[in-house]
C-alpha cells in the first residue's frame, strides 16, 4: 500500500495529465460534436503544437511567442484542412471522415519526422518556470504547477467563449442540431471552420504547454489521442464539460493507478471506460439517446 | 463479383473459381513481378484478416479499429500453448487461439456495439491499445512482453503412412492457402445468406432493419465474432508461419494498417483487402527501394490513401466491380424509362398476402389502444396524454397541425420513442417500451413519412429484408442457406410486388425508382412485415394528384384484413378513406369523432381547417 | 550455366525454379548439381544459403536498422557504421588491410547489401529479413537496435542456418536464454555493463549508497536492474527503490515522484533512446538530480546530445564505444577519423558495432577460406583475438558473447569540453576477461551447427 504523501502526490499529479487531457480532449469533442468529424489527426495536430513551441523557443526565447505562434499556426493548420479536404467530407458518412483524418494523421507525423529527425527534441522551461515547489512532503517541479493554472485558465476562456458569446451559443446550436442551425439563416459553413480552427488551437496550445514537460518527438500524439477517445467515451459526446470532467478524472485514474501498478495505470482507464459502457453508455454528461 | 442477385447462376462461382486458379498459379508467377512466396503467404494471412474486417465493415458497416486485439489474442494463445508445452499439436492449439478470440470478440462487442458510428470506432481502438499494454506488462509472463514469443513449431500432417512438415516455403504457401480459399468461401456463403441481406440492411439503414424486425444488436454483435474469429486465424497462422509472435500484431498501427489496405482494395467486395494489402506490401518495398522517397515511404502511402479515400472511395476491386456490374445494368435501365413508372392496376386487389400475421390474441373489436401517451422532451411536453382507441378492421386517421404531436405520437406507438407517460396496446398486450423490432414481430408495422429504404439494394432485396424478418423472427443465424433460398419468403415478395405493382422493377435499385415508386416500396417495405396493424405517417406526401388518386385507392384495398392507423394533411383524402379521426392541437387530444362530426366540430375548423374566424395562425 | 548474382531486379533462375517446384525453400537442402565452375572450390554442402549466394562476384549481405519510430537516430547511426566498413573492405582500402584484410572484398567477392527499415519493431526485421535470405541468398544478416528485435532475428538465422552478427543489444537473454549456433553478439550485455560500472562506482562515490532505480518494464530493463543492481549491491550498495515504467511512457513523473521521496543517493536510469532523455530531463525538473548522482548504465547513442550538459554533466555510465577512445585503439582512431570526413560527427557506438561486426566477419570468413557458415562458425568460435577498435577482442565459445573492454565514462560539463563532441572523460576501461559472462550463467544452450 503506497502511503499517504505518495498518493497526494501522485493525485497532485493527476491534475496536471487531467487539466492537459481535459483540454486535448475540449478541442476533439467540440470538433466531432458541431462537425460530426472525429478528428483522428488531433494527436498529430498535438504533436505539430510541440514542435512549434521547439522552434520558437530554440529561435526566440520567448514562451509568450511560443504559445502565440503554436495556436496561430495551429489555427492556420486546422483552416487549411477544413477547406482543403474535410468539407468535402461533411455530406459523406462518418466512417469516410474518421478514414481521411486518419491518412491525414499519418502524413502529418510522417512529414514531422522527415523534417525533423526521430530522435526527441528538448524543450527547455521557461526562465520563471523553473525550480520546484515545495508543500510538506510534496514536492513538484514549477512548471508543471504552472502549467495547470495555464490550462485552467484556458479551459474557462473556452467555457466563457461557448457559453456566454454569441458565436459559442451558435457552435453549441450546432452541437445540438447542424441543420436546424443553417436552416436558421446562420452560416454554418464559417461556424464549422471556426470550430475545426478553434479545436486545432486548442490541441496545439495544449502542446505548447506540455513540450518542456515531455520530450517532443514524432510520435508522441498517439497516446494522447486515444486518451482523448476514452475521455469523450466517459465525458459524453460533445459535451464541453465532459470532456472536462472526464480529462481531470482519466489523469487521476492513470496517476493514482500508477501509485500501485505502473504495469496497470493505462490497462485501468480502459476498464473504466468499459464500466461506463456498461452502466451509462451516454457517458456522464452525454444525452440520452444520443448516438 | 456478379452474383446471384443478377440472375446469372452460373457466374455465381466465378469469384472463387478465379481466385482458386490466381491461388495456384501465382506461386510460379510472383517472381517475375517482383515477388516471393513469402510475400504471397503474408498477403494471404492480411487478406484472412480481411475477410472477416469485410464482412463488419463493408458489409456491414461497422468500422473496427482494434482488430488487432483479436488478431494478437489468437496469435498469442496459439504461440503460447505450443511454447510453452502446453500442447504438443498445432492445429490444435491453433484452434483454441482461434476460438480465445472469439471468445475476447464476444466481449469486447458486447460492451462496444452499445455504441454506434463514430463512437464504436473510437471504442474499438481503445479496447485494442488495452490489448496492446496488457500484452506488454502486465501478462509478459506470458506473452514475453516486447520480445513476442519466438520458436514456435512448424505444424505436421500425417496422410496415410506419410509424415509431412509444413516448413517455410511451398507448403506453408499451401497450407494458408487452403484456409484462406475455406474462409472465402464462408464468407461467400455468409454474404448471400439471409444473415448477409440483413448485413446489408444494417450498413443502408440501420434503424429500418430494426423497425422491419431485425434484432438488429444480436446480428451485430453475431458479425463481431465472425470477424475475431478471422482475424484470430490469422494471427495464429503468422505466429506459425514465422515461427514467430511479434508483439506489435497487437499495436494500433497493425489495425490501422488492416483499415487502410481494406479501403484501398475496397470494402464489400470481400478480395478488396487482400488486393489493398498487395498493393501496400507493393508499394512499402517500391517506396522504400526509391533513393528519392526512402524514408518518406510511409508519408506517401498515406498520401495515396488520402486521395484514394477521397476521390476513389470503392476502392480497387470496388470499381473493377462497379464497371463490370455497370455495363451489365446499362442495358436493363435502358429499357426502362423512369417516368412515374407503373400504375396501380386493379388487379392488386385480389391478390392475397401468402404470409399473414400473426392471429390476434383475441378476436378484440379494439385492435389498438393508447391510454393517455405522453412524451415530454426537457421542457416541451411534446404529446399530452393522448388516449384513442382504433377498431379492428377500421381506418382511423391522426390530423393535427404542424407541431401537434402526430409524429411523436406515431413514433410511440412503432416503439422508436418511448413514452414519458402512459401505456398502449394491441390486442390486449402490452407495447409500450418493447422496441421496435418486438413490436414490428408482434404484427405492428409503420411506413415513413420520409421514405426510409435500402439505398443501395434493389427493390427485390429491399423487401426481401422485411420478409426475411417475418419468416425467420428477429435474429437467425442461418448463415450457410441463400438468401433467395425460401419459398415462402419469395412468393411473399413477389406478391407485395405485384400488390405496389412493382414487378416491372424488381431488380432495379432503389435510387433509380421515380418518387412514387420509392413511396409505394415505402409501404410495401411496412406491408411485407405482415402486420395486423399498419401506420401510414403521411402516405400521400409529395405526390402529383394522379398518384393521389391510386395510392388512395390502394389504401383502401389495404384495409383487406389488418387496420389502418394514418397521418395525413390531405383532408379530402382523409374524409374519404377514414372511418374515425382524432384531431390532435399542441399534443393535446382536441377532438374525436367520424368524419362529418369533425368536419362539423367548430374548434377543429378554427384550429386547423380554416374556419370562419380565417385570421387565426394556421 | 546458369550463375547466380544477387543483383537487384533478379528475375528466376533455373535452381530458384527447381526448388520452389520441390517445395523447398530455405530450410531445405537441396544438393546443388548445376554448381557454377567457379564455384568448384566451393567443397562444402549446401546450407542455408550457402553456396546458393556465393556469387561470382558478390555476395550479400542483408542488414535491418530502424529509420523510423523511436530508434532511428540509433539505426541511422548503424547504418553508417556498416556502410563505412562495407566500403573499405570492398575497395581494399589501407584500413581494412590494417585489421587484416587482403585484396579487394571478402575472399575477393564484393559485398552488397540492402538496408531494409526495421521500424523500431521485430517483426518488420523478421520480414525483411526472411525476404533476403530467400530473395537475396543473404550469407550474413545483421542489424537491429534492440534486444526484442536481436533475439527474434537470431532465432531465424537459426532456423535459416545464416550466420547473424547481432546489431545493437543489450539484454542478457541475447546471449543468455535465447543465445543461438548462428548468432554473434557484440555489444557488452548488462552483466558486463554491470562488472565495469560496479567498481567504478564503488570507487567513486563509496560503498554505503542507497540507489533508485527507474527500470522499463520489458526484458532489456528487468536484465540492466537485475545484473547492475546485484553487482552494486555485492559492493554495498543498497537498493532503496525499484520504478517500473510500461512501455511507451511518455510522462515518468509517477515514478519519478517516488524515486524523489526515496531518500537515495544515486539515481539509475536504466531507460534507454528517448525515454532515457524523457525521464532524465524530468528528473532534472523534479529536483532529483539536485539531491542524487545520475548513472546511466548504458547510455544511448546520442543522450548527451539531446539532454544537454545540465542533465548529462558528472553522470556515470558505460557504453559500447566512445570516440575518446581513439588514443587507446589505433583502429578506433582511423574508424573515427574516417567517420567524420564522411559524416561530418563523431561515430557514436551504434556505429561501432555496425563497423566492428562487419569487420571481424569478414575476417573470421577469411580465415575460414570459405562461406560455409559452419566454417565461419567454428572461427569464429575458436578464439583467435582480432584486433579491433576495442584492442584485442574474440568471441567465447559457449555463448558467442565478445569479450571485450567495457568502457566507462562520465559526462564532463560545458566547461570541460575540448571540442563541439567531448562529451565524455573515459574513467575507466574494464578488461573483458574481467568483465565478461560466466558460462552458464543466463542458461545459453547453444543449438546445432546444422
Amino acid at each position: 500500500m503506497p502511503s499517504l504523501s505518495t498518493l497526494l502526490s501522485q493525485g497532485f499529479n493527476g491534475l496536471i495529465l487531467g487539466a492537459l487531457l481535459a483540454l486535448v480532449s475540449s478541442g476533439l469533442t467540440i470538433i466531432l460534436g458541431t462537425l460530426g468529424v472525429l478528428n483522428f489527426a488531433h494527436g498529430a495536430l498535438f504533436m505539430l503544437g510541440a514542435y512549434t513551441a521547439y522552434v520558437v523557443l530554440g529561435h526566440t526565447g520567448s514562451y509568450v511567442l511560443a504559445v502565440l505562434a503554436g495556436c496561430a499556426f495551429l489555427a492556420v493548420v486546422g483552416l487549411v484542412l477544413e477547406r482543403g479536404l474535410i468539407q468535402y467530407y461533411y455530406d459523406r458518412n462518418e466512417e469516410d471522415q474518421i478514414l481521411v483524418t486518419y491518412g491525414l494523421g499519418i502524413m502529418i507525423v510522417e512529414a514531422v519526422r522527415f523534417f525533423f529527425g526521430g530522435n526527441s527534441q528538448q524543450v527547455s522551461v521557461p526562465g520563471w518556470g523553473e525550480g520546484i515547489v515545495s508543500i510538506g512532503s510534496l514536492i513538484y517541479p514549477l512548471y508543471r504547477v504552472q502549467a495547470v493554472v495555464i490550462i485552467a485558465v484556458t479551459l474557462l476562456a473556452l467555457y466563457l467563449l461557448l457559453y456566454r458569446t454569441r458565436i459559442g451559443l451558435v457552435v453549441r446550436a450546432g452541437i445540438e442540431d447542424t441543420v436546424m442551425v443553417s436552416m436558421l439563416g446562420i452560416n454554418a459553413r464559417r461556424t464549422f471552420l471556426l470550430v475545426f480552427a478553434l479545436g486545432a488551437a486548442a490541441a496545439g496550445f495544449a502542446g505548447v504547454v506540455y513540450a518542456p514537460i515531455i520530450s517532443v518527438n514524432p510520435d508522441m500524439g498517439g497516446s494522447f489521442l486515444v486518451d482523448s477517445f476514452v475521455v469523450i467515451v466517459i465525458g459524453g459526446l460533445g459535451s464541453f464539460p465532459g470532456a472536462v470532467v472526464g480529462g481531470l478524472a482519466a489523469g487521476e485514474i492513470i496517476s493514482l493507478t500508477s501509485a500501485f501498478n505502473a504495469a496497470y495505470s493505462d490497462v485501468m482507464l480502459f476498464v473504466v471506460m468499459a464500466a461506463v459502457l456498461v452502466l451509462r453508455p451516454q457517458g456522464l454528461f452525454g444525452v440520452e439517446g444520443r448516438q | 463479383m456478379s452474383s446471384r442477385f443478377n440472375g446469372r447462376a452460373t457466374i455465381r462461382w466465378l469469384p472463387e473459381l478465379v481466385l482458386l486458379i490466381l491461388l495456384l498459379v501465382l506461386p510460379w508467377i510472383a517472381p517475375y513481378l517482383g515477388g516471393t512466396l513469402d510475400l504471397l503467404t503474408r498477403i494471404l494471412i492480411w487478406g484472412l484478416m480481411g475477410l472477416g474486417f469485410d464482412l463488419l465493415f463493408g458489409y456491414t458497416g461497422l468500422l473496427s479499429f482494434g482488430q488487432s486485439a483479436f488478431y494478437g489474442t489468437g496469435g498469442f494463445v496459439t504461440a503460447y500453448l505450443l511454447t510453452g508445452h502446453v500442447l504438443g499439436s498445432v492445429w490444435l492449439a491453433l484452434l483454441i487461439g482461434t476460438v480465445f478470440a472469439a471468445l475476447v470478440g464476444m466481449l469486447v462487442g458486447y460492451l462496444a456495439l452499445r455504441r454506434v458510428g463514430i463512437y464504436f470506432a473510437m471504442i474499438t481502438l481503445a479496447f485494442g491499445q488495452m490489448a496492446y499494454f496488457l500484452e506488454n506488462s502486465p501478462l509478459a509472463h506470458w506473452t514475453g512482453g516486447e520480445n513476442g514469443l519466438p520458436g514456435i513449431p512448424s505444424p505436421s500432417l500425417t496422410l496415410g503412412g506419410l509424415h509431412v512438415t509444413l516448413s517455410s516455403g511451398l507448403s506453408m504457401y499451401a497450407l494458408i492457402g487452403v484456409l484462406f480459399f475455406l474462409g472465402f468461401l464462408f464468407a461467400r456463403r455468409v454474404v448471400a445468406s439471409p444473415v448477409g441481406a440483413v448485413m446489408l440492411a444494417i450498413r443502408d439503414n440501420t434503424k429500418r432493419a430494426a423497425a422491419l424486425g431485425h434484432a438488429v444488436s444480436r446480428y451485430k454483435l453475431a458479425v463481431f465474432v465472425l470477424a475475431s474469429l478471422y482475424a484470430g486465424l490469422a494471427g495464429g497462422l503468422l505466429g506459425i508461419f514465422q515461427s514467430y509472435m511479434p508483439p506489435d500484431s497487437f499495436s494500433l498501427g497493425t489495425s490501422g494498417q488492416l483499415v487502410v489496405q481494406s479501403v484501398m482494395g475496397g470494402v464489400g467486395t470481400l478480395i478488396g483487402p487482400t488486393v489493398g494489402a498487395t498493393v501496400w506490401l507493393y508499394l512499402r518495398n517500391a517506396f522504400q527501394a526509391l533513393p528519392v522517397v526512402g524514408d518518406l515511404w510511409k508519408f506517401l502511402l498515406g498520401l495515396v490513401f488520402v486521395v484514394l479515400v477521397t476521390a476513389f472511395r470503392l476502392g480497387i476491386a470496388g470499381t473493377v466491380r462497379q464497371y463490370l456490374g455497370g455495363r451489365a445494368r446499362r442495358g436493363e435501365a435502358a429499357a426502362k424509362p423512369a417516368e412515374g413508372g407503373e400504375h396501380i392496376t386493379g388487379d392488386a386487389a385480389a391478390v392475397e398476402l401468402v404470409m399473414t400475421a400473426p392471429p390476434p390474441l383475441k378476436p378484440e373489436a379494439v385492435a389498438l389502444e393508447a391510454h393517455e401517451l405522453s412524451r415530454r422532451f426537457g421542457g416541451l411536453l411534446a404529446v399530452d396524454q393522448v388516449s384513442l382507441q382504433v377498431a379492428t378492421g377500421s381506418l382511423h386517421a391522426v390530423i393535427g397541425p404542424n407541431g401537434a404531436g402526430k409524429s411523436t405520437l406515431f413514433k410511440m406507438l412503432a416503439g422508436e420513442e418511448v413514452p414519458t407517460g402512459g401505456e398502449f396496446y394491441m390486442h390486449g398486450q402490452r407495447l409500450t417500451g418493447l422496441g421496435v423490432e418486438r413490436i414490428c414481430q408482434l404484427g405492428l408495422s409503420k411506413s415513413y413519412q420520409i421514405n426510409q429504404l435500402f439505398p443501395r439494394l434493389t427493390v427485390r432485396q429491399n423487401l426481401r429484408i422485411a420478409a426475411l424478418a417475418r419468416r425467420r423472427g428477429p435474429f437467425r443465424l442461418d448463415m450457410l442457406r441463400r438468401a433467395d433460398s425460401l419459398d415462402e419468403v419469395e412468393e411473399q415478395i413477389e406478391r407485395i410486388m405485384q400488390k405496389a405493382s412493382l414487378r416491372a422493377r424488381a431488380d432495379a435499385p432503389v435510387g433509380v425508382l421515380a418518387y412514387g415508386e420509392k413511396r409505394r416500396l415505402e409501404i410495401g417495405l411496412a406491408l411485407t412485415s405482415g402486420p395486423n396493424v399498419l401506420l401510414l405517417d403521411e402516405p400521400l406526401a409529395g405526390m402529383s394528384p394522379a398518384e393521389r388518386s391510386e395510392t388512395k385507392d390502394w389504401i383502401r384495398e389495404l384495409r383487406e384484413g389488418r387496420t389502418l392507423l394514418i397521418v395525413e394533411h390531405d383532408m379530402d383524402a382523409i374524409f374519404e378513406l377514414a372511418d374515425r379521426i382524432t384531431v390532435l392541437s399542441n399534443g393535446a387530444k382536441l377532438a374525436e369523432g367520424t368524419p362529418e362530426e369533425i368536419q362539423r366540430h367548430e374548434e377543429v375548423q378554427n384550429s386547423y381547417l380554416g374556419g370562419l374566424h380565417a385570421n387565426e395562425p394556421a | 550455366m546458369t550463375e547466380f548474382d544477387s543483383d537487384e531486379g533478379q528475375g528466376v533462375t533455373r535452381r530458384d525454379f527447381l526448388k520452389i517446384g520441390a517445395g523447398a525453400a530455405a530450410g531445405i537442402m537441396l544438393p546443388s548439381l548445376w554448381a557454377p565452375a567457379a564455384l568448384a572450390a566451393e567443397k562444402h554442402q549446401a546450407l542455408g544459403t550457402y553456396p546458393a549466394g556465393v556469387g561470382r562476384h558478390s555476395v550479400f549481405v542483408g542488414i535491418t536498422v530502424p529509420l523510423t519510430g523511436s530508434y532511428s537516430a540509433s539505426g541511422k547511426d548503424l547504418r553508417r557504421g556498416y556502410e563505412l566498413a562495407i566500403e573499405q573492405i570492398n575497395a581494399g582500402h589501407d584500413i581494412a588491410r590494417r585489421w587484416g584484410m587482403h585484396g579487394k572484398g571478402v575472399l575477393g567477392k564484393q559485398i552488397e547489401y540492402d538496408v531494409a527499415d526495421s521500424q523500431t519493431k521485430p517483426n518488420p526485421a523478421v520480414q525483411a529479413q526472411t525476404k533476403f535470405i530467400n530473395q537475396k541468398k543473404a550469407l550474413m544478416i545483421t542489424g537491429s537496435v534492440s534486444s526484442a528485435t536481436a533475439i527474434a532475428l537470431e532465432k531465424l538465422a537459426q532456423r535459416e542456418h545464416v550466420l547473424n552478427m547481432v546489431g545493437a543489444s543489450g539484454s542478457n537473454d541475447t546471449t543468455g536464454k535465447d543465445c543461438q549456433r548462428y548468432g554473434f553478439r557484440s555489444q557488452p550485455p548488462a552483466y558486463m555493463v554491470a562488472q565495469g560500472l560496479a567498481p567504478v562506482l564503488a570507487k567513486e562515490m563509496g560503498k554505503q549508497v542507497k540507489a533508485a532505480y527507474l527500470v522499463p518494464d520489458y526484458t532489456y530493463g528487468h536484465s540492466v536492474f537485475d545484473s547492475v543492481s546485484k553487482a552494486t549491491e555485492a559492493l554495498g550498495w543498497k537498493t532503496v527503490s525499484k520504478q517500473l515504467v510500461p512501455l511507451g511512457t511518455t510522462d515518468f513523473s509517477s515514478a519519478l515522484i517516488n524515486i524523489a521521496n526515496s531518500g537515495a543517493d544515486v539515481f539509475v536510469n536504466v531507460a534507454f533512446g528517448n525515454d532515457a532523455v524523457a525521464s532524465s530531463k524530468q528528473a532534472q525538473q523534479f529536483g532529483i538530480l539536485k539531491k542524487m548522482k545520475l548513472v546511466v548504465p548504458n547510455i544511448s547513442p546520442f543522450q548527451y546530445k539531446e539532454a544537454g550538459s545540465d542533465i548529462m554533466e558528472g553522470a556515470y555510465g558505460t557504453m559500447d564505444f566512445w570516440w575518446g577512445l581513439e588514443d587507446r585503439y589505433p583502429l578506433a582512431k582511423d574508424f573515427v577519423q574516417a567517420f567524420e570526413a564522411k559524416h561530418n560527427y563523431k561515430p557514436r557506438w551504434t556505429a561501432n558495432i555496425g563497423y566492428m561486426q562487419t569487420y571481424i566477419w569478414a575476417l573470421a570468413v577469411q580465415r575460414a577460406g570459405t562461406f560455409y557458415p559452419v566454417s565461419v562458425i567454428k572461427e569464429l568460435e575458436s578464439g583467435h583475438k582480432v584486433d579491433s577498435t576495442l584492442g584485442e577482442v574474440w568471441y567465447s565459445d559457449y555463448d558467442h558473447q565478445l569479450v571485450r573492454p567495457v568502457p566507462v565514462v562520465r559526462g564532463k560539463s560545458s566547461a570541460q569540453m575540448k571540442g563541439k563532441e567531448d562529451y565524455y572523460e573515459v574513467v575507466g576501461v574494464v578488461s573483458g576477461e574481467k568483465a565478461m559472462v560466466p558460462k552458464g550463467t543466463f542458461g545459453c544452450e547453444l543449438g546445432p551447427y546444422t
